[in-house]
């Protein structure tokens, strides 16, 4: 890679005596990106702590926190702040976030924060540092709010494969079904996208792809950007939604994990991404759905029919345990409709425990991705976060959208070339 | 997983810490260096890394104890000198022990004069020293003050 | 000559004046030398892999965070090496190693929970206090010497 490491802070607490130092400098290396330690002095550190107001008393933490202050004062420099700790300390939790809360308020840098243990590998940290660096490294890219041309994007998720074709700001083609083989589901995804579209793949001026399978799909069809879904979803949620300008929250409750990412201008700031169990997933959803006989696109219909399905014991924090749950409403004489609500209760209250803690929510909060359908999660979601949360149309096709948002940055690009 | 394969296996290394106004960081690196017989000895700016084997170490340090006995001061380290998992060119910023050393240095000066006092000191009065109260209330940190000062 | 725990563990002051004075001091150099000396599996920088923190288990529960785990590792065995102790009260300026309060509360604990002489102080913060710590220091390893 010849372009230079984009440079990472690194402002954690625990990584070395958990033995995972090694999967943060290896994952940042792997992105094209380089982690370094912002060099305070003593007396910034015993300076920063009674300035910042936050009584701690681990010295890490301390240290921690003079760090992220001689990099939002402009005393370091850093293109993206990596914020880490210990999962299950409490202390450093707090720090965690009060730290992310002021750097998003008062600076422009990307930071991602997380909470790690010993069986954190660099693999899950991967698609985290890449997203960070892209915003970094890529703010012009990520800066585009109007799509020109004309440009697909193809986003190869864990369940399902979508392709959507944009010309002159307008979505003229989609396609859309569930991932079996992930080169052949892109390839049917794209062909429907051309028929509904009425072109040729050679009238396509630029390409993008993103998802679990955009590297194999991204070198197939030769992409010009390949891309993770972190930056990409987000973007695509904000032009969907018209929210270019300003906060937003995009929520993207997924087949095999959930985001979050608080967006500012149409780029993002913070994210957090994951799930401990697919229990908080689209996944059970889909086996909720099959459980009670229904098609997972009338789940939504149905749990509407129901108040919220709120007194339904329901746990769904484990797949195995919620699935149990199920069956057990079901038996105790719950109607279908309360079941297939408290399900939709159940994910959103694990998305909002597990997940909502790590960014700010503003207003809007959109809701994409295949899940964003079901009215009952978009319900739940809503009730938790008490707002009106935003499902824009071609919800479903987010990924896609973003990619051929983005995608148009490069048909100048290859006009000069 | 990469293999790793340890350098300086059997070695100990120590710093070797100077305040003095008569002794530099110089001076105790000259004299490690004259009675090194092969034993690698680094120059820092706090005094000096020796490594190698316990005596060789040892031998070092009581001769360089001798030039200014209140005012060195020697600690053990895990890492041989200059190592790159460790040195402030590689990491960004300087290692987190690193500022523990800075804030102990602040305090050598009390140490240095206590070492003095009580070396002229009989048994007995060592033992009433010993059973002195640290009543003081512990001063305002002189950092912070000096940040005060700037705010009013 | 008598093991004797530093705590801080990563004290410059501790290290020196137990060594002066003739006795061992146990410190968090000791571990990490150990593990930067042994072969093994790649994981700089102070080559502690997630197997430390599974060993941290004999002193800290699975619910403890990892990172306390990964420093009990570092610690406990040498607090089971460990025949005297001189702690310093509230070292809120020690990193690293020394960085995690509630590490730091447990160790304190199991140095005040074993069997030994202790001697616990703070830090000087004059010329005077200085007389008192360092003479304290040195009357406490005298005695050590007359135990042993």
């Amino acid at each position: 890679m010849s372009e230079q490491p984009v440079r990472i802070a690194q402002i954690t607490c625990g990584a070395e005596y958990s033995g995972i130092q090694n999967e943060i400098t290896t994952a940042a290396e792997t992105v094209g990106s380089k982690m370094f330690y912002p060099d305070v002095a003593l007396k910034d550190v015993k300076c920063a702590y009674k300035d910042f107001g936050l009584p701690v008393k681990s010295p890490d933490l301390k240290l921690a926190i003079s760090r992220a202050q001689a990099i939002v004062e402009g005393r370091i420099e850093a293109d993206g702040i990596f914020i880490a700790s210990c999962f299950r300390c409490a202390e450093a939790a707090i720090v965690r976030n009060e730290l992310r809360r002021y750097i998003v308020e008062n600076s422009r840098i990307p930071v991602v924060s997380y909470s790690f243990n010993e069986r954190t590998g660099a693999s899950t940290l991967l698609t985290r540092l890449e997203a960070l660096t892209t915003i970094a490294r890529r703010r012009s890219l990520m800066a585009r709010e109007v799509q020109v041309g004309t440009t697909m994007g193809v986003d190869s998720g864990s369940s399902t494969t979508k392709c959507i074709i944009m010309q002159d700001n307008e979505i003229i083609g989609t396609g859309w079904r569930p991932t079996t083989e992930v080169l052949k589901s892109a390839d049917e995804v794209i062909a429907l996208a051309l028929e509904e579209s009425g072109l040729k793949m050679s009238d396509i001026e630029a390409t993008a792809t993103t998802g679990y399978g955009r590297f194999l799909v991204g070198k197939h069809m030769n992409a010009d950007l390949v891309q993770e879904e972190l930056t990409v979803n987000s973007k695509g949620a904000v032009y969907l939604a018209n929210a270019q300008k300003g906060f937003a929250t995009v929520i993207d409750i997924g087949g095999m994990d959930n985001k979050a990412i608080s967006v500012n201008d149409g780029i993002p700031g913070s994210f957090t991404m994951g799930g401990i169990c697919a229990g908080a997933s689209g996944r059970f959803l889909e086996m909720t759905a099959k459980r009670l006989d229904v098609d997972i696109t009338e789940l939504g219909a149905l749990s509407m029919k129901s108040e919220g399905g709120e007194d339904v014991p329901m746990n769904s924090y484990c797949i195995v345990f919620g699935t149990q749950s199920l069956v057990n409403a079901l038996a105790a004489g719950y109607k279908r409709e309360d079941v297939a609500a408290a399900a939709c209760h159940s994910v959103a209250q694990q998305v909002y425990e597990q997940q909502l803690q790590e960014v700010d929510i503003k207003e809007p909060v959109i809701m994409v991705g295949g899940s964003s359908l079901i009215q009952g999660l978009v319900r739940a979601m809503g009730r938790m976060l008490n707002t009106e949360v935003v499902v824009p149309h071609h919800s479903q096709y987010i990924g896609a959208t973003g990619g051929a948002l983005l995608a148009s940055g490069f048909i100048d690009k290859k006009k000069e070339a | 997983m990469k293999p790793y394969v340890p350098q300086y296996v059997g070695t100990i290394t120590k710093y070797v810490f100077v305040d003095s106004p008569d002794t530099t960081p110089q001076d105790i690196a000259t004299a490690a260096y004259e009675i090194a017989q092969g034993v690698m000895i680094k120059e820092t700016c706090f005094g000096c890394q020796i490594t190698g084997s316990p005596e060789d170490v040892e031998r070092i340090i009581a001769h360089l104890r001798k030039l200014d006995p209140y005012r060195i001061y020697v600690k053990d380290r895990g890492f041989p000198p200059g190592d790159a998992r460790r040195c402030r060119a590689d990491l960004g910023g300087a290692r987190p022990g690193y500022l523990g050393h800075e804030y102990e240095m602040g305090l050598v000066r009390y140490i240095a004069y206590g070492l003095q006092e009580t070396d002229r000191m009989t048994p007995e009065e060592l033992k009433a020293a010993a059973g002195q109260e640290m009543s003081m209330p512990k001063a305002l940190d002189i950092d912070i003050l000096e940040s005060l000062m700037k705010e009013e | 000559m008598a093991k004797v725990f530093i705590y801080p563990a990563t004290s410059l002051i501790l290290s020196d004046l137990v060594a002066r004075f003739g006795h061992q001091p146990l410190g968090s150099a000791i571990s990490i030398r150990e593990h930067i000396q042994t072969p093994g599996f790649d994981s700089p920088p102070i080559q502690m892999t997630p197997d430390d923190p599974q060993k941290g288990l004999k002193w800290a529960a699975v619910e403890v965070p990892s990172g306390i785990r990964g420093r009990m590792s570092l610690y406990g065995p040498l607090v089971e090496e460990a025949e005297a102790a001189i702690i310093i009260d509230e070292p809120d300026l020690a990193f690293g190693c020394m960085g995690c309060a509630r590490t730091n509360e447990l160790l304190a604990f199991m140095l005040r929970e074993k069997e030994i002489p202790r001697l616990e102080l703070r830090y000087p913060a004059s010329k005077e206090e200085g007389v008192t710590f360092v003479a304290a220091i040195k009357e406490f390893l005298k005695n050590l010497e007359v135990q042993q």
